[in-house]
């Protein structure tokens, strides 16, 4: 029923619909329209979840070897230096490209009632993010993926500069500067890299291979490339993800940026842009650099349990119900890097789920404080109180999340988290031990904010008044609490899509280990 | 003797620099008003671009004429065509401008002409002395052009500065010229690439100051550290158009020699220059961008940046690679149009010669002129290097080159301080989106000369950004030999 996917171009197609969008708000709609950009735009992105759909349906799960990227599109861009215009999807990438999709939709539907000046310019700049990020996951050549990867940054720059908070200047400029920083020093290793497969550099010879910047060929090469130039190589990269991701101590520019963009935004970088950090690493870092990622694996841990637990307490201390869900993402984002760094099956498994369900939980907590922004423009959480009682269904749909943000069994919270302990507590106990810490002090800080908000009497006579959900806020809350249910009570689907991938990660950067479970499994 | 023959390909050199005395000439015993001139000067420009195809397709390969001072090859080619794409681009932005002030038209439009055929003539230059002779013929009509305000104090300034200070670097050179004579016994560039191997290996002292001394020279022309000084004084003293036309054709046509003269004249010595191009490289990318974080003179910013992109070219030039030498020539057509685009915006907000200069006048320009806001965004990003702009392929190719070359502390030098350029760039997209404006009124574009070279630029950056493939292939079909 599928087949026809496989026969057109569908992630260019999915890639350019947001694009094309853009171009028609941009040339053909006047600044006055508000109404008609805002439905088009949304009509756009629905769009464009839409044609992403039967990229979940027509996806072979059991594709391995030549068939892990499916989709896939090969045409030549800059011959004179081997980089090709190449998209395809692996089953990580696949789930990330849905969730961006998904997550698309909400933030545009969440934007309608907030945002009221310049929509024009609003819904160019959000459409022009959506096209990045759907780039960034699909390129399978390096230098495409970093063209989008660059591009990307500049709507974002705008969406929180123009629609930020009171800090928007200072917070826009120093989210562009670091993460500019980052990926410049990722550049050179990128090139590094490319040299050696080609002719070679500094003091090394290369291999000799025709020039390219093919990730596949990159996988191929991983394991000849010498040790010391896997180092340099690695911190190149790693300047460029962590600082994405954001693992400490580069997560200072995270709270600022969050707490000054509008919620579409903080959406959009909470759910999609932390993850193409951690993307990153399991696309580039880890298979192609194995060598690298052992010989740094414990700084890589001890960061990652670093960035669980400080992120946790920093959380706790938070009076701003935003700033608190920011700092939250650098203790989940931790828990995410921990599992990756396990290197084995369960760890990897549970990172790149846990990267979903932060997704959605954490995009879901970003909407969640901006509906009560909207109404009262505050998020000092010391200005609510038995909000329960007020809005009812609003402390349905935040208990929910809640839960599922600190991982109560039944919800895809626990899923992630339970599968990242698994693997950690596999490759170092005290790893386990010290994450598990982290886990507690997230359900400290959730409750006692939920606690703080929705319970107890109103003190506060203008939270009197205060609306409940409307439709459209039900509307887009809704998918998001159905997923969190669906993963939690149903993981089957979604560990099946990344199974194959995530065996040949693991293989790639710990053969032993694969060996290893391949014998134990006969 | 030379032959007849051999004239005949300089015909295009010569026909634009006879267009120049000619309308130098007519111009003012016919007193041809701004346009007249400024048609008179474009359509001498597409002429000789045209000569020039002719010249070239008639030349197979590598061809020295003039006893070995003349040489016309791809390269020289591929120079002339961007020299003369910038100085169209200059005149178009100088029509506008010339109007509003009530200065002499003509002799500017004839004094680019010769400018211009002076430029012509340091691309192909394949001597010491011709290289220093067409060098002065481009600068000495560039320090009239620089105080063509006469009656503005800052204009005369610039011109004054610019004329002293490139006095003092001619000389410097000529100095280093006549002392690397006396070691080699030629000026030649092939020839005193022989004769000063050999010298240095005799342990002739005179070669090192001769080279230094020379090398001196240069980097002023180029505007590198520490011999930049002149630079933003004069850029912003003088008319912006003139400014444009320093920052990217004199700034083309200079590295055009220093390639030459480093890659030919001193390929024998190429273990010595590098470490001091890599030095150099270094100190003006650095000096470059801080410098430019703290100005508020959106002219004067944009000088600061012209000298860091010096730096940035200059890591293409140390690499002595295939990949450098092709990054150089592609970086020098990206920075062309960026460069030219950028400035013309800057004119086209410009009111009675200098006012509208400072940061705090674009405030807000998003909402009085979306066009223009928009071109801008364009050419700052690619000033910052950022895809998809020409400007990010320009650096990445060059940041390639060094790491290839076994440069990497230059590249990440380059790359950090490229980052730090973001700064001081977006602080003008900062005032034109994220401020509200001082005053209301739209920008009007009334123009259509400076409006379609904007536009054009701005497409050519996208462009170079998107499928820069065919351009790669034209500056690897124009590559000087290897030393």
């Amino acid at each position: 029923m599928f087949d026809w996917v496989h026969t057109v171009p569908i992630l260019s197609i999915v890639a350019y619909v947001p694009l094309l969008g853009a171009l028609v708000v941009m040339f053909l709609m006047k600044s006055d329209q508000g109404g008609l950009i805002r439905k088009f735009s949304t009509g756009v992105v629905v769009l464009d979840f839409l044609l992403s759909l039967p990229l979940w349906f027509a996806f072979k799960r059991d594709g391995a070897g030549a068939d892990l990227f499916q989709f896939k599109e090969s045409h030549p861009w800059i011959e004179s230096i081997g980089a090709r215009y190449e998209f395809g999807i692996d089953g990580i990438a696949l789930l990330l490209v849905l969730l961006t999709t998904l997550l698309g939709v909400l933030a545009f539907l969440s934007s309608w009632g907030a945002i009221r000046t310049r929509e024009k310019e609003y819904y160019i700049f959000l459409l022009l993010l959506q096209t990045g990020m759907l780039g960034v996951f699909m390129a399978m050549d390096f230098f495409l993926f970093y063209v989008f990867w660059e591009v990307m940054l500049v709507p974002m720059y705008f969406l929180i500069g123009i629609w930020g908070g009171s800090r928007k200047l200072y917070a826009s400029i120093k989210f562009f500067l670091y993460t500019l920083v980052g990926s410049v020093l990722m550049l050179l290793g990128i090139l590094a890299l490319y040299f050696f497969n080609a002719g070679g550099l500094l003091g090394w010879e290369g291999l000799g291979n025709p020039a390219t910047f093919s990730i596949l060929q990159f996988h191929e090469i991983g394991h000849l490339i010498p040790k010391d130039l896997q180092f340099w190589i690695f911190l190149a990269f790693f300047v460029g993800f962590a600082i994405k991701v954001p693992m400490f101590p580069f997560h200072t520019w995270l709270p600022d940026a969050h707490v000054e963009a509008p919620t579409a935004g903080s959406v959009i970088l909470a759910g999609v842009l932390l993850k193409m950090g951690t993307y990153g690493f399991i696309r580039f870092s880890l298979p192609i650099l194995p060598d690298g990622t052992r010989q740094l694996l414990p700084w890589m841990a001890a960061l990652s349990i670093i960035g669980i637990i400080y992120g946790g307490l920093v959380a706790m201390a938070q009076k701003d119900m935003k700033k608190l869900v920011a700092y939250s993402s650098v203790s989940h984002l931790g828990f995410v890097m921990l599992g990756l760094f396990a290197l084995n099956g369960p760890g990897i498994n549970g990172a790149v789920l846990q990267m979903i369900n932060h997704g959605l939980s954490t995009g879901a907590l970003f909407l969640l404080v901006g509906i009560v922004y909207e109404r009262r423009h505050t998020r000092l959480i010391s200005e609510y109180g038995g909000l329960s009682s007020i809005m009812p269904l609003y402390a349905t749909v935040f208990l929910i999340i809640t839960m599922s943000s600190i991982g109560l069994p039944t919800l895809n919270g626990f899923i992630g988290e339970f599968t990242i302990l698994v693997g950690a507590f596999d490759r170092a106990w005290w790893w386990a031990l010290l994450a598990a810490l982290g886990i507690v002090i997230g359900a400290a800080y959730m409750l006692w904010m939920f606690q703080r908000v929705f319970f107890g009497p109103v003190t506060n006579p203008e939270n009197a008044s205060l609306k409940d959900l409307s439709r459209r806020e039900v509307a887009y809350l809704a998918p998001l609490v159905i997923l969190c249910f669906v993963i939690g009570l149903w993981p089957g689907p979604f560990f099946k899509v990344i199974e194959q991938p995530v065996k040949y990660l693991v293989e790639k950067v710990d053969p032993t280990l694969a060996t290893a479970a391949a014998q134990a499994g006969e | 003797m030379p032959s007849p023959q051999e004239y005949m390909l300089l015909v295009p050199e010569i026909f634009l620099a006879s267009a120049g005395l000619l309308l130098l000439l007519f111009g003012t015993l016919l007193g041809l008003n701004n346009r007249d001139s400024a048609w008179v000067s474009g359509v001498a420009l597409v002429l000789t671009a045209g000569l020039l195809f002719r010249v070239h397709g008639s030349v197979p390969g590598r061809l020295l004429i003039l006893q070995g001072a003349f040489v016309l090859d791809g390269f020289s080619f591929f120079m002339k065509l961007l020299l003369l794409a910038a100085t169209v681009l200059t005149i178009l932005l100088s029509v506008r401008f010339l109007e509003e002030g009530k200065y002499r038209p003509t002799e500017y439009y004839a004094l680019i002409l010769l400018a211009t055929s002076g430029m012509l003539f340091m691309a192909s230059g394949y001597s010491l002395l011709t290289i220093w002779i067409s060098l002065e013929t481009m600068a000495l009509a560039s320090y009239i052009l620089a105080g063509y305000f006469k009656h503005h104090t800052r204009s005369n300034e610039a011109a004054l500065k610019y004329f002293i200070l490139g006095a003092l670097s001619s000389g410097i050179m000529l100095y280093g010229i006549s002392l690397l004579y006396g070691a080699a016994g030629t000026v030649q560039l092939g020839a005193l690439a022989r004769g000063l191997g050999e010298a240095s290996a005799a342990g002739n002292r005179l070669v090192p100051l001769g080279w230094i001394l020379l090398a001196c020279g240069l980097f002023f022309k180029v505007s590198a550290v520490p011999f930049h000084v002149w630079t933003p004084d004069v850029y912003v003293g003088a008319p912006t158009p003139v400014t444009a036309y320093l920052a990217v054709a004199s700034k083309a046509a200079s590295f055009a020699i220093l390639l030459r003269i480093f890659y030919e004249g001193l390929g024998t010595l190429q273990v010595e220059w590098q470490g001091v191009v890599a030095v150099v490289a270094a100190a003006t990318m650095i000096w470059g961008n801080v410098a430019a974080l703290t100005q508020d003179n959106v002219k004067r910013m944009l000088a600061y940046s012209s000298i860091a992109h010096a730096g940035y070219i200059l890591i293409g030039v140390l690499a002595v690679s295939e990949i450098g030498l092709w990054s150089v020539l592609f970086y020098l057509l990206a920075y062309t149009f960026i460069t030219m685009g950028a400035f013309a915006t800057v004119i086209l907000l410009e009111r009675k010669e200098y006012a509208g200069e400072t940061c705090a006048d674009y405030a807000g320009l998003a909402h009085r002129s979306r066009f223009l806001a928009a071109m801008m965004l364009v050419f700052l990003l690619a000033l910052t290097g950022i895809p998809p702009t020409g400007g990010f392929f320009g650096k990445v190719y060059l940041f390639a080159a060094a790491v290839q070359a076994g440069w990497t502390w230059v590249a990440v030098v380059g790359v950090l301080t490229s980052a730090i350029s973001l700064f001081y760039y977006f602080r003008i997209v900062v005032y034109m989106y994220l401020k509200e404006p001082t005053q209301a009124t739209p920008v009007p574009l009334r123009a259509p000369a400076l409006v379609a070279a904007i536009a054009f630029c701005a497409v050519a950056t996208l462009v170079l950004g998107l499928y820069p493939e065919p351009f790669i292939q034209m500056a690897k079909a124009s590559l000087l030999p290897l030393p």
